[in-house]
């Protein structure tokens, strides 16, 4: 897929490149919204990550205009200005979605990736893994024929590891996309311990889950290639 | 502590007692005074009257040396008399004197004028007498009259200067009245107080002056604030991303990765600081939407929900009991539940395992009250005071927070109108209460 971010802050978007070149994404970058706006005019992006505090453009026109030219780009705005009115006005204009600076490149890309869903139609497909199956579309999670009673809480947290499987996800950006920042200040580590704790108290009623890690020192990882 | 009003009026009827009780003192004996003076000429003028009658007509009409020694004679009402009698004595008088004398068993006090004189070699006394009798009882009249005058004149006078008083003072009243119950000068009242008495108006204009002036050095900070939190978060941003690039690196020594994990906390930490700032400057210049209705018990319920799994960790008890409902209107639901998860979340890491924290609604005199109350550590008076302070001291269960957390509910309480109460003993535990308006 062909993203295109649009980020004065060099450093920023070669992260954010860099980042999602791994993931098998094609990048292209703006530093600034002249750029942004003839590269959007000429190229087919299926994704624009749009930086609203832009020096020498409003980032709200930029959508403006990809929309009367019938751009079928899918814009996630990503800012620092983080005010209400900005994040609605954005929505109102046909943003997909909206990211506040700074956030976990992680988090990103499973917005990107909720976005893409969305936008191809493609419903998610069961995930199985070993004795466990995740219904995804009905957020259930199976052990055979039984259901493993999870709260919302740990569904989310279970499924965000599992679409992350393989990488070793910080308690902070776990805590980040299930709270969400507002309670920013709240943030104890050991929220996650706890849901991950009973978590496993639960999986394992059903059978082994050894795949579920513990990562000294920084996180937890799902980690199938044991 | 005393109203203005009040103090003036106790002191104009101090004031007005104090110079009708020295006009009552003073006035009678002056009366009285001057009475017996008028008195006095008349004892005199009626000597000589007398004695220039005796000089034309001689003694004999009134003492013949065969029939009397002396000679009385009273006006029908006993008021005045003159009596003539003989007397042997060398000495001459002549002088006034308060005498009571007992007349037909009565007692009258006279004012009596003694005067000697000598006729033919014999000594006569004359004594000339007036009643006090009329003016005892004149004295005693005007006095009453005196008092229930002054009575009258200080009761009018009063409720005069009562009314005065209050009218005078509406606007003073009235700037108090527009100073009481603002937490913020933003919110003091810009139309001028009426008023024709230069000192109110200028006391007025002064404070809303200043107001403005303060409101101006607020929203400059305000303002300062969100412009350096947007600045700070940039580079937080790409930070972040460069060391969570480098945490996805393969093959990284395991002390590496942790290290790269711990920069990462240390810059969450940073973060939060600078969105609980921010976030604390955007509820106060008002940047958040509130128009929401919500339902309180909806929204504790959500919070105990999200924080009994803690709690159960922890071995603390966290009990829900939601007696009352209240549907919350003009609200933004989103910072409710941030003011009430702070608290509870506090008090669920400030109780050791096998407290309770109790989550309930009541209603007390019609308003809708929220109680958060633990059996935890408690806090002392110092630490309570300074508790919704934005960088006070942490306590040692909340280290890992920036010690904001109150902060930003005491500033989403002020926002919508909500009071919080306090009450907090150490060892015995913690209550708070949120007061609905």
């Amino acid at each position: 897929m062909n993203v295109l971010i649009v980020e004065d802050e060099k450093s920023l978007a070669s992260e954010i490149a860099e980042f999602l070149k791994l993931e098998n994404f094609i990048c292209d970058i703006s530093y600034t919204g002249l750029d942004a706006s003839e590269k959007i005019a000429i190229n087919l992006y299926d994704f624009v990550l749009l930086d609203l505090g832009l020096p020498d453009y409003n980032g709200l026109d930029l959508i403006r205009e990809a929309k009367k030219n019938k751009s079928e780009s899918s814009f996630i705005i990503i800012t620092a200005r983080g005010a209400v009115e900005d994040k609605v006005k954005g929505l109102d204009l046909g943003a997909d979605d909206y990211l506040a600076k700074p956030f976990a490149l992680i988090e990103l890309l499973s917005r990107i990736n909720a976005v893409a869903r969305r936008k191809f139609n493609i419903i998610a497909s069961d995930i199985v893994l070993e004795n466990f199956t995740i219904l995804v579309q009905s957020r259930k999670l199976c052990c055979g024929d039984m259901e493993v009673e999870l709260t919302k809480k740990e569904f989310d947290l279970f499924y965000y590891l599992v679409i992350n499987h393989g990488k070793v996800l910080t308690r902070q950006q776990l805590y980040e996309h299930i709270w969400g920042n507002l309670l920013d200040d709240q943030y104890d580590s050991n929220f996650i311990d706890v849901h991950i704790k009973n978590l496993r108290k639960k999986l394992n009623v059903y059978a082994p889950a050894p795949w579920l890690e513990t990562v000294r020192g920084i996180g937890y990882r799902i980690n199938l290639n044991q | 502590m005393m109203k203005l009003k009040l103090k003036l009026s106790l002191f104009n009827l101090l004031s007005k007692l104090f110079f009708t009780a020295l006009f009552l003192l003073l006035i009678p004996p002056v009366i009285e005074r001057i009475n017996l003076r008028q008195i006095d000429n008349d004892l005199i003028e009626k000597r000589e009257k007398v004695i220039a009658l005796i000089s034309e007509t001689g003694i004999e009409p009134f003492i013949s040396s065969e029939s009397s020694d002396a000679f009385g004679s009273y006006n029908i009402l006993k008021e005045e008399f003159i009596s003539l009698e003989k007397i042997e004595t060398g000495e001459n008088f002549n002088f006034i004197e308060e005498t009571s004398r007992l007349i037909e068993n009565e007692e009258i006090t006279y004012r009596v004028l003694n005067y000697s004189f000598r006729i033919d070699s014999q000594m006569y006394l004359l004594e000339v007498g007036k009643s006090l009798t009329s003016i005892l009882d004149a004295k005693k009249n005007i006095t009453s009259v005196i008092l229930v005058f002054l009575v009258f004149i200080i009761i009018i006078t009063l409720l005069t200067d009562i009314q005065y008083t209050h009218f005078l003072l509406r606007p003073l009243d009235k700037i108090t009245s527009k100073l009481k119950g603002i937490s913020n000068p933003s919110l003091f009242e810009k139309t001028p107080v009426k008023t024709t008495t230069s000192d109110f108006y200028n006391l007025d204009k002064a404070l809303r002056e200043l107001m403005e002036n303060i409101d101006e050095l607020f929203r400059k900070e305000k303002e300062i604030t969100v412009n350096i939190s947007h600045e700070l978060l940039t580079p937080i941003s790409v930070l972040r991303s460069k060391l969570e690039n480098l945490l996805l690196k393969q093959n990284l020594e395991p002390d590496v990765s942790v290290k790269i994990e711990e920069s990462l906390k240390t810059l969450h930490r940073l973060q939060s600081l600078v969105n609980s700032l921010l976030l604390i400057a955007r509820i106060e210049s008002h940047q958040f939407i509130c128009d929401e209705t919500i339902s309180l018990n909806e929204v504790l319920q959500e919070n105990i929900m999200e924080l009994k799994p803690i709690a159960e960790d922890k071995n603390v008890i966290l009990n829900e009991e939601l007696t009352e409902e209240l549907h919350f209107s003009g609200a933004n639901r989103s910072l409710i539940y941030s003011m009430f998860y702070n608290v509870i979340n506090n008090a669920v890491k400030n109780t050791p395992a096998g407290g309770e924290v109790t989550v309930n609604s009541l209603l007390r005199q019609g308003r809708f009250i929220v109680n958060i109350t633990d059996n935890g550590k408690g806090m002392t008076e110092a630490q309570k005071n300074t508790l919704f302070e934005r960088f006070r001291t942490k306590s040692e269960a909340e280290r890992e927070g920036t010690g904001i957390g109150l902060a930003i509910t005491k500033t989403i309480a002020d926002f919508h109108k909500i009071e919080i109460s306090v009450i907090s003993e150490p060892e015995k535990g913690t209550v708070f209460s949120f007061i609905f308006p």
